[in-house]
């Protein structure tokens, strides 16, 4: 209200230095690499192996955090403060944790002398053991923020869409979901740039193995020992990566999203 | 009124953050010895840090494991060290190429080992039997040890024949980029198997040791030099020299590194 008489440019220079903060780290690893030297990175033999590994991971992870994380992020929008309050908590955990600590705890339930060893999965070293390290620390980032836009979404209008007809799944889907969606997205976007970056509790939990385990993060970090020059190569597609596909998946599904709107201001009056 | 008392709360919260970061400062005493050290050097350079300070009480001594090439790039991104101790002679040649550090010194060796949970789940008795392992863990090619694992291996084809390195091959699950990650797999029983310094094996009771035959075996060679730039170059050379005493080299062979003399 009073924004435009306060002037912007002090507010402008009170946010300065955390901008600063947040981006001079990745300024200065851009210009630390030449372009001769990325070419390098990307040539490097970890390079291809890892970056397919990691997405193909994150993809799969992604749709697991999604379609899992949808239905609890729901029940957090609609259960009572006093039931949701301990299952926030519990979601929250893994955002706390240190990501190593994580590892040790999928080893505990997973691994060979953990609470499901009996059961012989065999999920240590494997790729399946990427991708649930990645759901664990990841999910939480797109569950709250679901659960948060869920938790805006007028529930006279879910009673609406049930008086004309819905079943409680079509005005979720139909009315819920398509109102929500910007968080969705949102989430969605953080808890993939969260997998990808994901490192510590898959160097724990399904180690370091190029092809099967190895994601980029890793591939980083093997890099480090032998040739810093190349870290910093793969380290910058990494971040370059990461910011084309998140540019990528804000775009597709904030004009999808747009779409959506439009048919049902088109499809009410019918 | 509202908005000057939420610029107040945050002005407050600017100096509280001031104030706590006033609170970390490096405000160490000059009198604190920095050691970066390889990561295998764990144990036995605590045990060593107890006594130089028993021997120095006016001293203070922290210590920063790492792999040796980590130690090297923070060195020469101007860390704040007195005394490097590295695993690997590359890394001292280079640090000392660069002008970073003064003359170094051997001052002990390393072998490898195999380390197997205590359960020995794939009955691994002897070297000779590394193969049964279903899941091995060794070092990236990147990290010393990583590189010794493939010499001792490809020497013991010669002797074994090569279906013995194929199957070692075939064996491995995981390339760690350091020893300690190699040896937590097979702490927490998820590893058959991995290859190890002998120190490592030494050091830990949850996995048995398999000795490596002598004559498929490595030397690994464990140097170490003061910091050019240090500030603390007297008590620098006192720990080298208490490294090198009767005293300091008994707390190193207790840790399974062999010491001359």
């Amino acid at each position: 209200m009073s924004g435009k008489t306060t002037g912007r440019w002090p507010v402008f220079l009170v946010a300065m230095p955390m901008l600063g903060l947040l981006v001079l780290p990745v300024l200065a690893l851009l210009f630390a690499s030449s372009p001769s030297d990325l070419a390098a990175g990307m040539k490097h033999d970890l390079f291809m192996p890892a970056l397919w590994l990691s997405i193909r991971t994150t993809v799969l992870s992604l749709a697991i955090v999604v379609l899992l994380g949808t239905p609890l992020a729901w029940w957090l929008a609609v259960a009572s403060p006093r039931r949701r309050r301990v299952v926030e908590l519990l979601v929250d955990l893994p955002i706390v944790l240190p990501p190593a600590v994580m590892g040790i705890a999928l080893l505990q339930t997973f691994g060979r002398s953990g609470w499901l060893g009996d059961w012989n999965l065999s999920i240590p070293f494997t790729t399946t053991a990427v991708v649930l390290a990645q759901v664990l620390v990841s999910a939480p980032f797109y569950i709250q923020s679901a659960a948060q836009s869920f938790r805006r979404v007028d529930r006279d209008l879910l009673i609406v869409a049930r008086t004309l007809g819905r079943s409680r799944l079509g005005a979720f889907f139909r009315v819920a979901l398509p109102i929500a969606r910007p968080g969705l997205i949102g989430g969605a976007a953080l808890a993939w740039a969260r997998a990808i970056g994901e490192f510590g509790a898959t160097l724990l939990f399904a180690g370091n193995m190029p092809d099967t385990t190895q994601t980029m993060p890793l591939a980083i970090y093997t890099a480090l020992e032998s040739d810093v020059r190349a870290a910093i190569a793969l380290a910058v597609v990494l971040a370059g990566v990461a910011v084309l596909l998140l540019f990528a998946l804000r775009f597709v599904w904030s004009s999808s999203s747009g779409r959506a709107r439009v048919q049902h201001g088109g499809g009410s009056p019918s | 009124m509202c908005r000057s008392c939420g610029f107040g709360n945050w002005l407050l919260s600017m100096a509280l953050i001031v104030v706590f970061a006033g609170g970390c400062k490096d405000g160490d005493e000059p009198k604190t010895l920095h050691i970066y050290a390889a990561s295998s050097l764990a144990e036995a350079f605590r045990e060593l840090s107890h006594g130089f300070i028993e021997k120095h009480p006016e001293s203070n001594v922290s210590i920063t494991f790492a792999g040796s090439q980590v130690l090297r790039l923070q060195i020469e991104h101007g860390a704040d060290a007195d005394v490097v101790a590295t695993a690997n002679p590359a890394h001292m040649t280079a640090l000392a190429e660069g002008g970073h550090v003064g003359q170094s010194r051997v001052f002990a060796h390393n072998t490898l080992a195999v380390v197997v949970p205590s359960d020995n789940p794939a009955g691994i008795q002897s070297f000779r039997d590394l193969p049964q392992a279903k899941r091995l863990v060794v070092g990236t090619d990147a990290v010393p040890v990583g590189r010794y694992t493939q010499q001792v291996v490809a020497r013991a084809g010669q002797e074994y024949g090569a279906q013995f390195v194929q199957a070692v091959q075939d064996a491995v699950v995981s390339q760690e980029n350091n020893v300690r990650l190699v040896r937590a797999k097979v702490a927490l029983g998820e590893a058959d198997a991995a290859i190890v310094y002998r120190t490592d094996a030494v050091a830990s009771e949850r996995v048995t040791l398999v000795p490596i035959p002598d004559e498929l075996n490595v030397r690994a060679e464990y140097r170490i030099a003061s910091i050019s730039t240090s500030a603390n170059a007297a008590w620098a050379s006192a720990w080298m020299d208490y490294v090198a005493s009767p005293a300091g080299r008994a707390i190193l062979a207790r840790h399974g590194f062999e010491v001359d003399g």
